[in-house]
């Protein structure tokens, strides 16, 4: 898993791809750190929610870059006829799953790492640029394990590398559609139901209350249960199962 | 033996790829596998390599059953139909990877990766990257890869496939030097027979899934060629005389003139017995100028054996 590992994380960041994406993202998070903070005409927030403004968009991004990653992981190689290679040699295909799994993940890490700054320059004045990159870290990292993860299992699955990243993006924006919801049907059981039980919208809202409404750690750790579940559950699934089902061609027959 | 398959089928529900496949294979061999589109090669290559589950039967890979694949995958080197290759990485970086893959340290892969790459006469172009490579060195880095664990066996799918005539010898020889000094067994997929010709000591024929020959290419074409056509070439004036002479040899059957041919007379035999034709001939003073023999190559055999004839 080691050689796996190392040479995906060489293709990806020494390769480019990584950088340049990196780079996309500095760009953004610029973008939104400025209006933030600096523009009059434009800055109708508070210093806190500016804050998980540019967490939450950092988050929702870098989870956003590793779910592609991992989407390209195995059809991408399929396409470019270059898994048949990979699939001769004596590798635990376990092992193989886990190298791409981990590589895609590190765009997440790198996303994590340009943020800490961003956050710091936002937060510190307000004594909350602490909590909010940890509680960054937690949640995002929760949920990038777990869309890492899912992307790699649609990868395994698809029979092109257009398909796989169809359907990832696709997943990924029903699974942000509730937080344009308007507040009240975002209240009451079933819209709170909505929110725990969707991992992306509980991990914003876990990241919100410890950011603005300063509920501290502990007290909206429930909140975190779903991105948790999802992270193991989908992790096992590409990690045990579908090395399983490893075909040239997409799909679980054959 | 190197390769035994006994009775190998691979079936896709209704659809029987390869049926009962039973050949075995020792060091040192190179075995042409032929047969038209869809005969079934490719799916076999990759049962054998452990790609693909069998549906029935069992093969052994230098005495290793089917049912320890990831032990067969280090006993085999495998050049896949439509290989594709990292654009980026260099041909050396490819290669020290895949070493890599097989277990090998990081000094190990990268002598490793040097020689073979100096073995396909790649050597100089090390470090460029596999994307400014032609597809003949891909192949060639292709076969590399192939090499790199040493392999006991060596499956080349469609090597030479879309190579001019320079690479295809470069890669055929590549091919015979496996055999040859590594004493590696050989399994070449190809549709080229003029190379099964020049390379190969035994020839396999699929056709929709069935092995219809195994033998030496001699043995195929011979066996595959039967009856045979012989065509006698006489002076054009004599050609009458020359019809009723060679109807009294024994075995000829029936004479008749080449249509639009003249002076040439065709006779159908399992065994045409030239001598004996040319003493007939003589016997009545008649000289024979040329003589032909039909269905004696290897592509006669196997347009008759397959249904591409």
């Amino acid at each position: 898993m080691a050689v796996v590992t190392r040479q995906e994380l060489r293709d990806l960041w020494v390769g480019g791809r990584g950088l340049l994406l990196a780079f996309a993202f500095s760009v953004l998070l610029s973008a939104i750190t400025y209006l933030g903070a600096t523009n009059q005409a434009l800055n109708f927030l508070e210093r806190r929610e500016a804050v998980n403004l540019t967490l939450q968009v950092a988050v929702g991004v870098g989870a956003l870059l590793a779910l592609l990653a991992a989407a390209d992981a195995i059809s991408g190689e399929r396409e470019r006829g270059t898994l048949e290679s990979l699939l001769l040699t004596p590798v635990d295909r376990p092992g193989l799953v886990a190298g791409k799994l981990l590589a895609a993940l590190s765009l997440w890490l790198g996303a994590l790492v340009v943020t800490v700054p961003y956050v710091w320059f936002l937060g510190h004045d307000v004594g909350a640029a602490g909590e909010a990159i940890g509680t960054g870290a937690l949640a995002g990292t929760l949920l990038a394990i777990a869309l890492t993860a899912f992307g790699i299992v649609v990868s395994s699955l698809a029979d092109s590398n257009r398909v796989s990243l169809s359907v990832c993006l696709f997943t990924l924006l029903a699974l942000f559609a509730p937080t344009q919801l308007p507040a009240g049907a975002q209240h009451g059981w079933a819209g709170e139901a909505l929110l725990r039980v969707n991992p992306v919208t509980a991990a914003e809202h876990y990241v919100g209350a410890v950011v603005v409404d300063q509920h501290g750690w502990t007290r909206d750790l429930s909140w975190l249960v779903s991105p948790l579940v999802a992270a193991i559950a989908l992790t096992v699934v590409a990690v045990v199962v579908v090395p399983r089902f490893l075909r040239l061609r997409g799909g679980v027959g054959g | 033996m190197n390769l035994e398959a006994h009775a190998l089928t691979k079936a896709y529900r209704t659809l029987v790829a390869v049926h009962e496949l039973s050949f075995t294979a020792g060091a040192g061999e190179v075995i042409g596998l032929l047969g038209p589109n869809g005969a079934g090669k490719t799916t076999a290559i990759r049962v054998l390599t452990t790609i693909l589950a069998p549906s029935a039967g069992s093969f052994a890979v230098a005495g290793i059953a089917h049912t320890r694949p990831a032990e067969i995958r280090r006993r085999i080197g495998v050049l896949p139909e439509s290989a594709g290759y990292p654009d980026r990485q260099t041909g050396a970086e490819f290669l020290r990877y895949h070493a890599r893959l097989f277990g090998q340290s990081a000094a190990s892969a990268r002598a490793t990766a040097a020689a073979l790459l100096e073995e396909v006469g790649l050597a100089e172009r090390r470090d460029s990257p596999i994307a400014n490579y032609s597809r003949g060195m891909r192949q060639r880095l292709g076969i590399a890869r192939a090499l790199l664990n040493d392999p006991s066996v060596v499956f080349l799918d469609e090597p030479t496939l879309g190579l001019d005539p320079a690479g295809q010898e470069q890669v055929l020889r590549v091919v015979r030097s496996i055999s040859g000094e590594r004493a590696a067994t050989v399994v070449l997929s190809t549709h080229m027979l003029g190379e099964v010709e020049e390379v190969c000591s035994r020839v396999l024929i699929l056709n929709r899934g069935h092995l219809v020959a195994d033998g030496t290419v001699a043995d195929v074409a011979r066996r595959a060629a039967a009856p045979r056509r012989g065509r006698f070439r006489v002076p054009a004036e004599a050609r009458d005389g020359a019809v009723l002479a060679l109807e009294t040899v024994p075995g000829l059957g029936a004479v008749r003139p080449d249509d639009g041919r003249a002076g040439w007379l065709v006779v159908d035999a399992a065994d045409v017995d030239v001598e004996g034709a040319a003493a007939a001939l003589g016997a009545v003073g008649i000289p024979l100028l040329a003589f032909e023999l039909e269905g004696a190559r290897l592509s006669d055999a196997y347009l008759a054996m397959t249904e591409a004839g």
